[in-house]
């Protein structure tokens, strides 16, 4: 079977990574913040066509009437085919401080996708840059290591260490930026799971039943009902329940993140997200009811319909939601156009 | 082009407003850099002139030789400040009754300091007689067209006096004052107990400057001194203060409130569609002032969020305007009201601090209509303010015109006999603030 670049269409050998023919990396990483700056013009002055154009300043607001103009990270879909998914601002918060990287490729031994998925602490100083610095750096290594066949366990952790190293650049006077981390990698007949925090990774399995989640929230809320000391829901409602007790942060050098492999027993979706999502849906059935079965075929419709939900909830946090068929197919055509729509 | 030194402009604000909120308060800390460069000539001297330019105005009326240490110290601090003069700075002195007339250089131009000219002013100024009245109007009029004879561009003044402006109306002395806005700045200062605080505040206040009581003559040449001091560490002319607000928005209120507190609100230049200037007149390398800016906008849903003010330091002069500084005021709405009621202490201080300014003035005035009810009310919520916010010499001077029982609580009792200096003292330095205690 013959693979062509997406970039400049020549025949390549995937276990390569780089096209021979123009150099581009075969199947980059997409990134959240990756398709541009702030909108031209302010959307509520150029309405008014009697007006002179209004100009944006360079901090981002109109100069007219003051207004921030929407950020390009405020809402962004991304699909590579083997993986697809959604993050937004939400309803209530000014910006959005999710970030998300994900990437479906060949790898040397068949198929297989990453994501990559952050929530910066709004508490800690730069939370926005924090999180997209942090899948950036470790969406990277993360494929890198599982393209040439690594193994998914000690990627993930190099890739978690990786995004911690990266926020040292953002260590300012206010302090350290910090963030959760969760990625995931699918690939062969496995899932592997690592993470920091309480963003999760959710199976959700295409009869439903057999969903689960994959992770375990580093926060106050499941110390709580881990000890005995709450239910899960007394836990949730407490103030503290979203307080986390372990996250990757420049002021923590090495950070201890939790690995964790999973096979699953027929196809489904690997869902990674932001506690934006499951905050309004925790339980892995009723989840895999909202995306099922659209998610097996479609996962970016699926995604879109995830985040619409947390949004119509209430939008309290920043959403974002990367879904990944499983087992990962890999069909070139349907790959190369879902990248360019 | 030799860049011109930058202003840090720092924004103490809470952003967050609650939903349907319009009111965004803010204190805007601007510092100038402490490498001191001299401007360049485009923006500087203009015309190839010195940087600086000191004119002092001593008053001669008859009431200076009662007692007679009073003219005597007078011509002893000019000389004295005529010694801190830098070598090249343009400088010249001026006799006021109510006439007003140079005392040096004799024909009414300015001289450039060297040895030469320092000795030949103290020599004039041994010839300085008093005898006649007062009409302050006429000597700020001189000054003003002896500046107009000199190239330079940092203009300040010295006004000395011991008396009211009997002779001539008020109307007068504001037509004069209206005339020297914007050319020239003007420390104030009254010797002995026989001035008007208020007209002297007048004038500082519009030629930017201060206002102090020197209570005992003996007290001046350190006082001229240090003023001249001042005055020569200036190195950037006519700074203004630019504040940009978003359309449909409202300026409240510019006030400078550190390091004392005046308020530039009317002041207001418009320039361009939606920002106005206020002057905030020369700076020193490394000098730091506070601005409370108070606006109104248009609220909006929750979530959004506005730019509610740019406030920039824009050097300007005859060859141009240029941006040395900035800082923005945001908005931003929401629901969470561990957000919206989070106090920001840059403004909570300030606001106490006008507050204690203006419980100190209301209090000495009812205090001299015999209204002690007031008058102890106002000056005991003064103490109370002064010790919460840690301004020393502010209740220093508040305890030598009330007893105070409990300074927190505010309990106090006018004293029976007040010295008219400690009240005269009292009520000049209201206005100097503090900053905010750093933790």
């Amino acid at each position: 079977m013959t693979y062509h670049c997406p970039s400049c269409g020549q025949p390549f050998d995937p276990a390569d990574g780089f096209c021979e023919a123009c150099g581009a990396p075969v199947v980059p990483a997409a990134v959240s913040s990756d398709t541009g700056g702030s909108a031209p013009e302010c959307p509520v002055c150029s309405a008014d066509s009697s007006a002179a154009p209004a100009r944006i300043s360079a901090e981002g607001y109109c100069e007219s009437c003051g207004r921030k103009i929407p950020s390009v990270r405020d809402h962004v879909e991304l699909d590579v085919g083997l993986a697809a998914g959604v993050t937004d601002r939400g309803l209530r918060h000014s910006r959005n401080e999710d970030a998300m990287a994900l990437a479906g490729t060949l790898g040397a031994r068949g198929p297989l996708a990453v994501a990559v998925v952050c929530d910066g602490v709004s508490s800690a100083p730069r939370a926005d840059e924090a999180s997209l610095t942090a899948v950036r750096a470790a969406v990277r290594v993360l494929l890198a290591a599982v393209r040439e066949g690594g193994d998914p366990a000690a990627a993930s952790r190099a890739a978690a260490l990786a995004g911690a190293t990266s926020l040292g650049d953002l260590v300012g006077p206010q302090g350290a930026p910090a963030a959760t981390y969760a990625s995931a990698v699918v690939a062969g007949d496995a899932v592997t799971v690592c993470w920091l925090g309480d963003s999760r990774i959710y199976w959700l399995a295409e009869n439903g039943s057999d969903s689960r989640l994959l992770t375990r929230d580093d926060s106050l809320a499941e110390e709580l009902v881990a000890s005995g000391l709450a239910t899960a829901e007394e836990a949730m409602a407490s103030p503290q329940a979203h307080v986390i007790t372990r996250w990757l942060g420049a002021d923590l050098p090495e950070p201890q993140p939790h690995v964790a492999r999973f096979e699953p027993a027929g196809p489904g979706v690997v869902l990674v997200c932001s506690d934006g999502l499951w905050n309004y849906r925790p339980d892995p059935a009723e989840l895999a009811a909202l995306a099922m079965p659209t998610a097996l075929d479609d996962p970016l419709a699926a995604a879109v319909a995830l985040v619409k939900f947390a949004v119509e909830a209430g939008g309290a946090d920043n959403i974002t939601a990367v879904l990944t068929p499983f087992p990962p197919v890999w069909s070139e055509s349907e790959s190369l156009s879902r990248r360019q729509r | 082009m030799t860049s011109l030194p930058g202003f840090t402009v720092d924004i103490d604000q809470n952003e967050y407003l609650p939903e349907g909120a319009r009111e965004v308060s803010a204190v805007v800390t601007v510092t100038a850099d402490a490498t001191g460069q001299v401007p360049p000539p485009e923006l500087g001297a203009g015309g190839g002139g010195g940087g600086s330019a000191e004119i002092i105005i001593v008053d001669c009326s008859g009431s200076m030789d009662y007692p007679q240490s009073k003219i005597i110290e007078a011509r002893a601090a000019t000389a004295a400040a005529v010694d801190v003069l830098r070598d090249g700075a343009w400088f010249a002195i001026v006799a006021g009754t109510t006439n007003a007339w140079p005392v040096y250089p004799a024909d009414g131009s300015m001289a450039m300091a060297d040895e030469r000219t320092r000795a030949e002013a103290k020599r004039a100024l041994t010839g300085l007689r008093a005898n006649g009245g007062t009409a302050i109007g006429q000597w700020l009029r001189l000054a003003y067209r002896i500046f107009q004879s000199c190239p330079a561009t940092l203009r300040h003044a010295i006004l000395l006096t011991d008396g009211k402006n009997q002779h001539e109306t008020p109307e007068d002395l504001a037509a004069a004052v209206g005339l020297c806005e914007g050319t020239f700045n003007c420390d104030c200062r009254g010797v002995g107990t026989d001035w008007e605080v208020g007209e002297l505040r007048k004038i500082s206040s519009a030629l930017l400057g201060t206002v102090d009581i020197v209570p005992d003559p003996a007290g001046l040449a350190a006082d001229f001194e240090e003023m001249m001091r001042g005055a020569m560490s200036k190195q950037l002319p006519d700074v203004l203060l630019r504040v940009w607000t978003p359309q449909q928005a409202t300026i409240k209120f510019v006030k400078q409130v550190a390091p004392d507190i005046a308020d530039l609100t009317g002041r207001r230049v418009a320039s361009g569609a939606q920002a106005g200037d206020y002057p905030t007149g020369a700076w020193a390398p490394g000098e730091s002032r506070d601005y409370h800016v108070g606006v109104e906008v248009a609220a909006a849903a929750v979530g959004a969020q506005m730019l509610a003010g740019r406030v920039s330091l824009v050097a300007s002069s005859a060859a141009g305007q240029q941006v040395l500084g900035q800082g923005l005021i945001k908005a931003t709405w929401t629901d969470d009201e561990a957000l919206s009621t989070r106090i920001a202490p840059g403004v909570a201080h300030y606001t106490g601090q006008a507050e204690l300014a203006d419980a100190i003035q209301e209090g000495l005035e009812a205090a001299k209509r015999g209204d002690e009810e007031t008058a102890t009310a106002r000056l005991g919520r003064a103490v109370a303010l002064a010790h919460e916010a840690g301004n020393e010499d502010t209740a220093r001077l508040l305890a030598k015109v009330v007893d105070v029982e409990d300074e927190a609580a505010g309990t106090v009792r006018l004293k029976k006999k007040v010295d008219a200096a400690d009240e005269m003292a009292l009520d000049t330095r209201s206005t100097k603030t503090v900053r905010v205690k750093k933790e």
